[in-house]
């Protein structure tokens, strides 16, 4: 008894909230908001779930502009990393040996090639040398610690690595990427906050800035 | 350009040299460390996505998120994010967003099965969702009231499910997507070390030799782990060596020193050649003291099935001259039949030979449970006598364009680098070894090799089972919120676990239920059996996860039962939900995760939730608001006939009286009260919280009212909680408000140290503890307390049922190959394996909604050999048909692809809700995990 009840006032309540009907406080079903949201047009898929013959999967079409052609794509916030604008057909795989991604975008070269040059965040190791002293205890940087983490931030780490492309970010295609023409499923409502002047087209991630906001702990004391 | 190079030239001078001299990091660079741009608001959090844990920092503006940039002070990533980390700015703002409950009516607004949706509030959608719950209470007991939980849920998020379902509802029928992912790694820690998740730790990277990813493409699946192996493999490639063992190659492959392609679930195979060449051939790589202290043999049993329907299942009932039985057809039927009856193949025979099964023989199934028990050594060095190189060989080479020479060669280089003296080894792996119908036995094997080795819980050196998702190891695994679990390793179904519990949680002794079976595809199974009456999907996709699935969706649309689904956007789940709830998402609460190496990493909520959303948290909380003592505690029997005593006057004893709600008993209770809030102190200042205190948006909560706040720290308080469980039992967390000053910590946290290696008396109080016990002078001590008595016996059985202790040990298990229950045949002729790709999460609800992922893979391709595209008259970018014995579904044919198969078998991610590839995967899973095998089913393509 007391479910109902309180289905009713429910259901006013959706009343009132979805018709905006604000005089009637009486049950006033006939004002029940309609029903009209299909199943099917919810989400990705919208068509029918029991249906596979009707479903056509999206497609994927790469840019075709050669790589060199200038063509560039916004980044998607200030230091984002930058996607691909170009084909990367016989590019990749990248392997141990053979990383052709460095052919044109290392800096010496990038802009005799128009390509955009690996930025400084690329050539610097942010990880302390890990070792284990010979009586067993786990250093970093040479230092024995306590925790891998601290709230004084000892562990933090920022090291050149005189030109050459830190080891870790070799794998370039783990944070870029072709971007296909295919029209998006769903807008996305992100707004970029650019704070460079340059920021869509450049990383000013360098200098100070690497070290910028990360003291959480002391700027919110 | 060069200009700005040569300043950073300067600049990274000056931090070298601070380096050299013990510092790390410039003093003009430090400066900057609490500084922001300006109007810019940097916060550290987790990130949403792989099981890795990386740190990011993340930027706020105006109530929005506005960048995003990899977290220097982050031990996991050193300010470096893979793609979808980075993007996990843009995450929460999908143009569709839910931001109402949604309910199916009918044209009087009454709840209608067959309706289309319609806004409700949130007081109208508690009323229904309590309304279904009493329905389903009162239809089949706590046994028809079930949850899809998750290994993304938050730790609190979790803790505060498990509470309501297990303490209230006194339903063990919760059970999280993360038994799909790596409920084998946990059953095989279990059987091994007797408690749950890895010896090592990350930092094992940079110190090993030898990195062997077996089954685990970390190149797209954990990027920033796959990073560090790079940098590892570059900074001295001589030394250093990559082996990948896949059934297909793919970008891990690029990277490695050796690829062996292997036929679908001869892992299990390869891990005994290896064990055999360490027994038969090596024996002087032994390390027989170690062994004599920490190890014992032990062996279970082999007939005990794949984990899919029995005879006898409702839904499985009449069986029909056609073959068909019940809700299956006689296509499904010529799998599901090696449930109960399997015929032994050539291929595994010779494996099965020491247990008195012949090729051709039918080995009869049944339930076997985790039943194990002690042999000797002699009986284990017989059962790997068949793994020969050859007999290995023949059966385990997955290219049929490879040599027999060639697959052989790579074999024997990869013992040959496991048994090396002074190498130090890691084995990786995560959903290729879990995701098997022998998941558990491949798990426990890896094991094997690494303890007689002496490589195991050592810097550099370990079996390191990494996990997929965010919190599958803090959420699901440690907070328990399986179906047979309680938080810290505790178990429903042993009684000393439940009392702590209950006394912990102050509820009657006796509330706990104590049969916890509904893992996650019983749930499904009990759905369509029609006992379960009312589920609710928690921060996963239950019904585009799960393999089968056109069997759930079925269950779910067309028999009498509510469907719940709480997320952030539609997805499958909501589309075949009766009731949609509009869920706050990651950044928009307070929260907590736990990733693969044991560290525990808490957020502050960063920006308000969007329209109505709330978070999985309130929801539950809520919920308990509409059931009291008298409603929920009453007696019930269960399905096997066991009975759940009335605990209502026990509760009366404690206090409570017949209408305390379970919101006064399990969440808002005198000691959650003394949670404070307080806004002018750390972490609390500055930062909202929704839950504890409402927000600017002034929802209309679940009374009608707007929405206030509980007003006390509700997030420290089921943290603290939840906590008290592990501390003093080898899982000590540390407190709240200390988590959000560090980039995480590595559990057990004993006097604020983490543990780098567990198990091993260096790096573990707990190891040094039990070895100053037991005065052994041992290394290790593998103390975990499960299943620490074992029965005597051989291969084939116990033979002395007297149990023996094996405190502080560790153990070696005899498992053989066997095969999968479905294999490719004549008419299904290709092997289908499923999986990930880089730049999309799971079902794809998030990511396909930030356009650089979407752009950057736009569908699910059917990846394939060129060679099996041009016997199926398929060319590049055709489309095909993909079909099992269970359905078919569409996809675009890549040949060229990230992904590479050998010729007889294709892979096809899950991502993409066009793609429903799950509707053609089997549910068949691990008998003992209860963890699906999507890695493996037989397919037929053609043209479409």
């Amino acid at each position: 008894m007391k479910i109902i009840n309180k289905i009713t006032l429910g259901l006013v309540t959706a009343t009132l909230l979805f018709v905006g009907c604000s005089q009637n406080a009486t049950p006033a079903k006939k004002e029940v908001v309609k029903a009209t949201i299909s199943e099917d047009s919810l989400g990705l898929r919208k068509a029918s779930l029991f249906n596979e013959a009707e479903i056509k999967p999206n497609g994927t079409e790469y840019s075709q502009n050669y790589a060199g052609s200038g063509h560039k794509i916004k980044r998607a916030f200030q230091d984002a990393p930058p996607m691909i604008p170009h084909d990367v057909t016989g590019l990749i795989p990248i392997t141990i040996n053979d990383n052709q991604c460095l052919g044109c975008h290392m800096p010496e070269v990038a802009s005799s090639m128009g390509a955009t040059p690996i930025p400084p965040s690329h050539f610097m190791d942010f990880r302390p040398v890990t070792t284990i002293a010979a009586d067993g205890e786990l250093e970093k940087n040479g230092h024995v610690i306590k925790n891998t983490s601290s709230e004084e931030l000892k562990n933090v780490s920022i090291k050149s690595t005189h030109g050459k492309l830190y080891g870790g970010r070799y794998n370039c295609t783990q944070c870029h990427a072709p971007q296909a023409t295919e029209p998006l499923a769903v807008k996305n409502n992100f707004q970029a906050d650019y704070t460079d002047k340059d920021g869509a087209n450049k990383s000013s991630w360098q200098g100070t800035k690497l070290m910028e906001g990360i003291n959480t702990y002391e700027s919110s004391k | 350009m060069s200009l700005s190079r040569r300043e950073f030239l300067k600049n990274s001078a000056a931090a070298s040299a601070a380096a050299a001299i013990g510092m790390s990091v410039p003093a003009e660079l430090e400066a900057s460390a609490a500084k922001a741009e300006s109007g810019w608001r940097w916060d550290k959090a987790a990130c949403r996505f792989c099981g890795t844990g990386c740190g990011i920092m993340m930027a706020t503006k105006d109530g929005k998120i506005v960048a995003v940039k990899g977290d220097p002070a982050a031990p996991v990533n050193r300010g470096l994010n893979c793609i979808k980390g980075y993007f996990n700015a843009k995450i929460m703002y999908g143009a569709d967003r839910l931001t109402t409950p949604l309910l199916r009516m009918d044209a009087k607004g009454n709840f209608d099965k067959k309706g289309k949706f319609a806004p409700v509030t949130w007081e109208r959608a508690f009323d229904e969702m309590e309304l279904n719950i009493r329905k389903a209470l009162k239809a089949s007991g706590p046994e028809g009231v079930a949850v899809f939980a998750s290994g993304q849920y938050t730790i609190m998020e979790g803790y505060a499910a498990q509470k309501m379902m297990k303490g209230g509802f006194r339903s063990n029928a919760i059970d999280p997507n993360a038994r799909h992912c790596m409920a084998s790694a946990v059953v095989g820690f279990y059987q091994t070390f007797g408690i749950d998740e890895p010896s090592g730790c990350y930092d094992d990277i940079e110190l090993t030799d030898t990195v062997v990813s077996w089954g685990s493409n970390m190149a797209e699946m954990h990027p920033i782990l796959w990073s560090r192996v790079t940098d590892r493999k570059l900074s001295d490639p001589e030394r250093v060596k990559v082996i990948n063992m896949s059934t297909y190659r793919h970008r891990t492959s690029d990277l490695a020193d050796i690829e062996i392609i292997f036929s679908p679930n001869t892992d299990l195979a390869m891990w005994n050649y290896i064990a055999r060449e360490i027994v038969y051939n090596n024996p002087d790589a032994i390390d027989w003291d170690f062994l004599k202290k920490n190890i014992v043999f032990a062996a279970s049993p082999v007939n005990m099935g794949y984990g899919m329907r029995r005879t006898g299942e409702k839904s499985l009932s009449p069986a029909r001259p056609d073959g068909s039985a019940g809700k299956y057809t006689a296509k499904e039927m010529e799998t599901i039949k090696h449930e109960m009856v399997h015929n032994v193949s050539a291929k595994e025979a010779p494996a099965l030979e020491v247990y008195g099964y012949k090729e051709g023989q039918d080995m009869v199934n049944k339930p076997a449970g985790l039943k194990h028990w002690e042999i000797s050594f002699e009986e284990y060095k017989k059962f790997l006598a068949p793994y020969t190189l050859d007999y290995v060989a023949k059966i385990a080479k997955g290219d049929p364009d490879e040599s027999i020479e060639s697959f052989k060669k790579k074999l024997q280089t990869l013992a040959d680098l496991y048994i090396e003296k002074g190498r130090k080894v890691v084995s990786f792996w995560t959903m290729g070894m879990n995701q098997h119908t022998r998941g558990t036995w491949v798990n426990t094997l890896s094991y094997n090799v690494h303890f007689m080795l002496n490589k195991q819980a050592l810097p550099g050196s370990g079996a390191f089972s990494l996990t997929g998702q965010p919190s599958a190891c803090g959420t699901a695994r440690e907070v328990g919120t399986f179906c047979h679990r309680l938080p810290a390793d505790m178990m429903v179904k042993n009684p000393k676990h439940r009392k702590i519990t209950e006394n912990r949680w102050k509820i009657p002794e006796g509330t706990l239920n104590p049969v916890g079976n509904q893992h996650i595809m019983k749930i499904h199974r009990d759905i369509e059996d029609g006992v379960v009456k009312f589920a609710w999907v928690n921060v996963c996709n239950a019904y585009q996860d799960s393999a089968s699935a056109k069997h759930w969706i079925k269950a779910a649309r067309e028999m009498d039962n509510f469907i719940v689904t709480s997320d952030g956007y539609p997805g499958i789940s909501a589309m075949v939900s009766d009731l949609v709830l509009p869920s706050a998402m990651i950044y928009e609460k307070w929260g907590a995760y736990g990733n693969a190496e044991r560290r525990t990493q808490h957020w502050r909520q960063q920006v308000l939730p969007v329209g109505d959303a709330m978070s999985d948290t309130w929801q539950w909380i809520e919920l308990s608001k509409r059931f009291t003592v008298a409603d929920v505690w009453g007696p019930y029997t269960l399905r096997n006939g066991k009975k759940l005593p009335d605990v209502r006057k026990a509760a009366h004893a404690l206090g409570y009286t017949d209408d305390t709600t379970m919101y006064e008993i399990l969440y808002a209770n005198k000691e959650a009260k003394s949670y404070k809030v307080d806004m002018d102190s750390f972490p609390q200042k500055g930062y909202d919280n929704t839950e504890s205190n409402g927000d600017s948006r002034n929802v209309i909560g679940s009374d009608g009212k707007v929405w206030k706040g509980y007003g006390f720290m509700i997030h420290e308080y089921l943290w603290e909680e939840y906590a008290s469980f592990g501390r003093g039992h080898g899982h000590d967390l540390a407190d709240f408000v200390t988590y959000h000053k560090v980039r995480g910590l590595k559990w057990p946290v004993v006097d604020g140290k983490e543990t780098a290696w567990r198990f091993n008396v260096k790096y573990d109080p707990y190891a040094a503890k039990a070895v100053a016990k037991s005065g052994n002078g041992s290394t290790h001590a593998f103390y975990g307390p499960l299943a620490k008595a074992l029965s005597q016996g051989d291969l084939m059985g116990i033979t002395d049922k007297k149990k023996k202790s094996l405190k502080d040990k560790a153990k070696i298990f005899a498992r053989p190959y066997m095969d999968p229950p479905e294999m490719p045949d004549a008419e299904y002729d290709t092997w289908l394996a499923t999986g990930r790709v880089l730049e999309h999460w799971h079902s794809g609800t998030m990511t396909m909604r930030v356009p650089e992922l979407f752009r950057a893979v736009p569908e699910a391709l059917c990846y394939m050999n060129p060679k099996t595209a041009e016997e199926k008259g398929l060319k590049q970018g055709d489309l095909c048909w993909v079909e099992s014995r269970r359905g078919r579904v569409k996809a675009h044919v890549e040949t060229r692809g990230r992904n590479r198969p050998p010729r007889g078998l294709v892979f096809v991610p899950w991502f993409d809700e066009k793609v429903f590839i799950n509707k053609v995967c089997l549910d068949a899973t691990c008998p003992q995990s209860k963890q699906t095998d999507y890695k493996k089913c037989a397919v037929k393509i053609y043209k479409a």
